[in-house]
């Protein structure tokens, strides 16, 4: 059974069991050359059309009714949007409010991301670090020049601590940059190194259902049951906790206290 | 895995950007390896200001310690 496993499929290695890294690999749908950089259009761009295509569709067909006693899905659309609102709302204030757009559309994209990831067969955009580093660096670049424009060179003084020996200050200022600068590669590596070992993980308990034949493979079964739902809530966690750590950026640049 | 990575990933992280920073530093100046290594503690503090400072958020949030709404104790010496 085992030699039968690994006669069969591409993705078996010369272990016996199947390649768990194999479902993160990038294949070329469309290959494009732009300028001479590979613009190909990719099983990763897709499943980005598709998410900003089901958020579109979902969000349009929700609210079409515009009723004053909500049907079942205009409620859903309407339970994310105050979701995200009060997060903005109490994260960075009612002056907040009016990057609520971007926070909203932040959100609902790594959640769906994330969501479709979990559908067997699916490919998970949120585990690549690039993609997640793309998203983190382009908040990181918007936040810091929005603290410019609203503060103008007087934002220089987030980097300066409060109540500090003047002696001591050259060497603050130098780690409060550093710190600065360690913002977008938190947000990014947090988003993916949970999506990339969660999946990791249940493809590695996926091979030992077939690997433990009919007798131990149930163990493993009942584990990946489990492991997937904790994984549908770290699927919306991290979702999460990316657009609240958006808003704290937020409220560091508009405020301007740690 | 959420709240522990979270902490650890911060602390890398610094480290991380800490020695990026003085590498560049050095391929410009030519001064290898003195910048990265100074730069690498200065990461390692940034690294620990930022855990002290998620960790501080994060209890802020979680309210009082259970305890510390307790009458001061006299006879502890």
């Amino acid at each position: 059974m085992f030699e039968a496993q690994a006669a069969e499929g591409v993705a078996h290695e010369a272990g016996g069991l199947p390649n768990p890294m194999h479902q993160f690999e990038i294949e070329r749908i469309i290959p494009l050359k732009i300028f001479g950089f590979d613009a190909s259009f990719t099983n990763s761009a897709l499943f980005m059309v598709i998410a900003a295509t089901l958020i579109t569709l979902f969000t349009l067909y929700a609210m079409r009714n515009r009723s004053m006693v909500p049907s079942r899905i205009q409620s859903v659309a309407e339970v994310s949007y105050e979701f995200v609102a009060s997060m903005v709302r109490d994260n960075v204030g009612t002056d907040g409010m009016k990057y609520f757009p971007f926070v909203f559309t932040l959100f609902m994209f790594v959640l769906v991301l994330n969501m479709l990831g979990m559908v067997p067969y699916s490919f998970t955009v949120t585990s690549h670090i690039i993609v997640t580093f793309a998203l983190a660096a382009f908040i990181f670049l918007g936040v810091t020049l929005i603290g410019f424009i609203k503060h103008g060179v007087k934002f220089l003084k987030f980097f300066v601590p409060e109540g500090v020996p003047f002696v001591m200050l050259p060497l603050l200022v130098v780690i409060e940059v550093i710190s600065y600068l360690t913002r977008p590669i938190s947000l990014s590596v947090r988003l993916f190194a949970n999506m990339m070992a969660g999946h990791t993980m249940l493809k590695v308990f996926g091979a030992f259902v077939v690997a433990l034949g009919f007798l131990g493979g149930w163990a493993a079964l009942g584990f990946m049951v489990a492991f997937t739902g904790l994984e549908i809530l770290v699927a919306f966690l991290q979702a999460y906790v990316f657009a609240i750590l958006t808003c704290i950026y937020l409220n560091d640049a508009l405020h301007m206290h740690h | 895995m959420g709240e522990a990575l979270k902490l650890a990933t911060e602390m890398i992280a610094g480290v991380g950007v800490g020695g990026f920073i003085g590498w560049a530093l050095d391929r410009l100046f030519g001064t290898a390896p003195i910048l990265m290594v100074v730069f690498l503690i200065l990461g390692s503090a940034a690294g620990i200001l930022n855990v002290i400072r998620n960790a501080q958020r994060r209890q802020a949030a979680a309210g009082p310690l259970p305890g510390k709404d307790l009458p001061p104790d006299d006879d502890d010496d």
